[in-house]
């Protein structure tokens, strides 16, 4: 295909008996804000590693803009910008030096290197921290100097590995707003993460993994259609006799019914109305009941059905 | 792009306050502790004045008289005489002001109060003294034709054994010996930044490496331009230390300092050399791998003597293969060899084995850090 950008076929990376890559495939098209979403150990990484050519592998092939990547790609990596997990900075320099020193890398013009620059520290919003050194600056906006050094030179495609972690909220907002104007500006990107709320507002791909798999792949709403679950209903209420639960479950579209620590909640599959019948039951038998909310289907309920089990701890 | 790297490889590396401190205070301050420990040792027991020494004659003696008189009258006498009476002489004695007494009579007879190098050297010269007289009295007595062939051939045994030869203007006591070896060891320091290259050229030791691997430098060139950096770095810091130990603590180094400098420049591009070698090698993390090189650069200036001085022997006795492949000795051995031997000919052959092995290293690691891909990040 002419758009794709990034090609993986049936990529296998073991690490002793621990198979990382399970025969992943992936392509990532032109244009497109693609999510690696997972939890921790699924891969992610390991994959972003295998396709930047830093790690061996044991089976497999992988393509960026439509040629093999190998170690001395050196005029893909040219297209290439990477916002690495773990901060990647001189701590001796600057962050004006720390960003020529990385866009050098890329571009030797040195008048467009210093627009370049500048262009950076300004998308990041560094513009009052240009003299200072890395240790002085907080960690959001750290995570903001790592990805001024990856993006400066203007990439086509760029690869952010978690660029979010222990970043605060303003700082995330504005890392996921700037990753949303670079691919407006033209830049294919892949971004992997396991805050789903990050994957969801900002991705117009996302495959999810598990175990080194690739166990579902779409757009969200695309993702959301694969499972059972098309709403969630809550109820407050203070007591529920098991006959009218058991009315309430056998109501049309509701497959799912669990009454815990004062809590009525419902899963429904398709259908419509499906509040107002419940409450409706609700009424026949004469209780109250507190406060009542849907929820639509997240990407962790999509990871929950599939796999059976949570995509992130609680902690997280 | 090799120019742009150094150019922040020197910036970063001048502003690494880590390596500052490692490659020049603490020679600085190290530097300053030998000058204080030793160098008032050196003054008492290396630097030799006369020994005084009270003489009684209790029959004249004009042969002895001869010779204390010519002894006297040398450039650096080794004998400050004092003719005197028994009772003066044991007062001087008691008193501390003379070492010991010689008594000039038919024979020659020493007393002293203590034991020590001085008053051994007494008892050498009175036995030497009164071997000689007996050798040429006997000499006189049974062949005196051929008194005066046996008196000459004494004299020139003696100036030839006394005769102090300068092969250069040079210093070669112990005590300097400190000073090379500090040298050597601010040297084999550079191994800090080596493996620093290393750590930051390769993906599976830091974020650094990683991510440096991602750009599309080739790594040969980045790896060239981090160990030039580090070469000017570390030639800067030996540059210093010398000039610090020749002009500061005015240690002698002789009239060849000169030559000290490409001694102490190469031996510093050894030290990172070995840091870069010893870094690409060991799979084990930044931590582990700064810990491995310096525990190595310190045991090999242990063996060379900075520590303990005889060490050197030791090794050269039990081990002389190791001086040979030892940087540190190496080192240190360069600038012996400098101050010691008139002819170039150690010296050449020591700075000759200093680059070989320095080459060796860095092809070994470079073979080492070229590797593309890694089995884990």
């Amino acid at each position: 295909m002419e758009n794709t950008v990034v090609r993986i076929k049936d990529l296998v990376k073991r690490y002793g008996d621990l198979i990382a890559l399970d025969h992943f495939e992936l392509e990532i098209k032109d244009g497109e804000i693609f999510g690696l979403l997972g939890p921790n150990g699924s891969g992610k990484t390991t994959t972003i590693n295998c396709l930047l050519s830093l790690l061996s592998f044991d089976k497999g092939d992988i393509e960026i803009f439509g040629k093999k990547m190998t170690p001395v790609s050196y005029d893909i990596k040219k297209e290439i910008g990477v916002i690495m997990q773990n901060v990647a900075v001189f701590d001796e320099l600057t962050v004006y030096e720390n960003i020529d020193y990385f866009c050098g890398l890329y571009i030797s013009d040195k008048a467009k290197r210093r627009q370049y620059v500048e262009e950076a520290i300004k998308f990041v919003g560094l513009e009052d921290f240009r003299k200072f050194y890395p240790k002085k600056l907080s960690g959001g906006l750290l995570r903001r100097l790592n990805i001024a050094c990856g993006i400066a030179h203007k990439p086509k495609l760029i690869i952010l590995d978690e660029p979010t972690v222990a970043v605060d909220p303003q700082s995330r907002n504005r890392i996921l707003e700037g990753i949303q104007e670079l691919n407006r500006n033209g830049a294919t990107v892949i971004y992997t993460s396991h805050y789903m709320e990050e994957v969801e507002q900002i991705c117009t791909r996302i495959a999810i993994m598990d175990k080194g798999r690739k166990v579902a792949e779409g757009t969200k709403d695309e993702l959301k259609r694969m499972i059972k679950n098309t709403e969630t209903i809550t109820i407050e209420i203070l007591e529920l006799p098991g006959k009218v639960l058991g009315e309430v479950a056998g109501l049309p579209h509701i497959y799912d019914a669990d009454y815990v620590d004062g809590r009525l909640v419902l899963s429904c599959s398709g259908g419509k109305h499906n509040l107002t019948r419940v409450l409706d039951v609700l009424h026949k038998h004469e209780l109250g009941f507190g406060r009542v909310y849907t929820e639509l289907p997240t990407l962790n309920d999509v990871f929950l059905e599939i796999t059976g089990k949570a995509l992130r701890d609680k902690e997280d | 792009m090799f120019l742009h790297i150094l150019k922040y490889e020197l910036k970063n590396g001048l502003r690494t306050k880590d390596l500052m401190i490692w490659l020049i205070l603490f020679p600085i301050a190290l530097g300053i502790c030998f000058k204080i420990a030793f160098g008032s040792i050196y003054d008492k027991t290396e630097k030799f004045s006369s020994i005084p020494v009270a003489i009684v004659e209790e029959n004249e003696n004009e042969a002895f008289r001869q010779v204390i008189n010519s002894i006297e009258s040398s450039e650096e006498p080794f004998l400050k005489a004092s003719f005197v009476t028994r009772e003066k002489a044991e007062k001087l004695l008691d008193d501390g002001e003379v070492e010991g007494i010689i008594f000039s009579g038919d024979e020659l007879s020493l007393t002293v109060k203590e034991k020590g190098l001085r008053e051994t050297m007494l008892k050498f010269f009175t036995e030497q003294f009164t071997v000689r007289e007996r050798i040429i009295s006997d000499a006189i007595k049974t062949s005196p034709e051929k008194a005066q062939e046996v008196i000459a051939a004494l004299t020139e045994n003696t100036e030839s054994s006394c005769r102090d030869i300068p092969v250069t203007q040079g210093n070669p006591d112990l005590y300097i010996q400190y000073f090379y070896n500090l040298i050597a060891m601010v040297a084999l320091f550079g191994c800090n930044t080596g493996v620093h290259i290393t750590i930051q050229n390769q993906a599976d030791l830091s974020a650094l490496g990683a991510r440096n691997n991602c750009s599309p430098a080739h790594k040969s060139v980045s790896i060239l331009a981090c160990l030039a950096g580090s070469f000017i770095m570390q030639t800067f810091c030996m540059i210093l230390c010398v000039s610090f130990v020749a002009f500061i603590l005015k240690v002698d180094f002789g009239d060849r300092l000169l030559l000290v400098y490409p001694a102490a420049i190469l031996g510093g591009i050894l030290g990172v050399s070995f840091g870069f070698f010893v870094g690409s090698l060991a799979r084990v993390g930044e931590k582990a791998k700064t810990a491995i090189v310096t525990s190595a650069a310190m045991l090999m200036c242990f063996c060379s003597g900075l520590m303990m001085a005889n060490m050197k022997l030791f090794i050269a006795e039990k081990m002389p293969w190791f001086n040979n492949i030892n940087p540190a000795a190496l080192i240190s051995d360069c600038f012996y060899c400098l101050n010691i031997y008139e002819d170039y000919g150690r010296f050449i052959s020591k700075l000759i084995n200093i680059a070989v092995i320095t080459v060796i290293f860095i092809f070994l690691g470079f073979i080492s850090s070229r590797r593309k891909k890694y089995a884990s990040v």
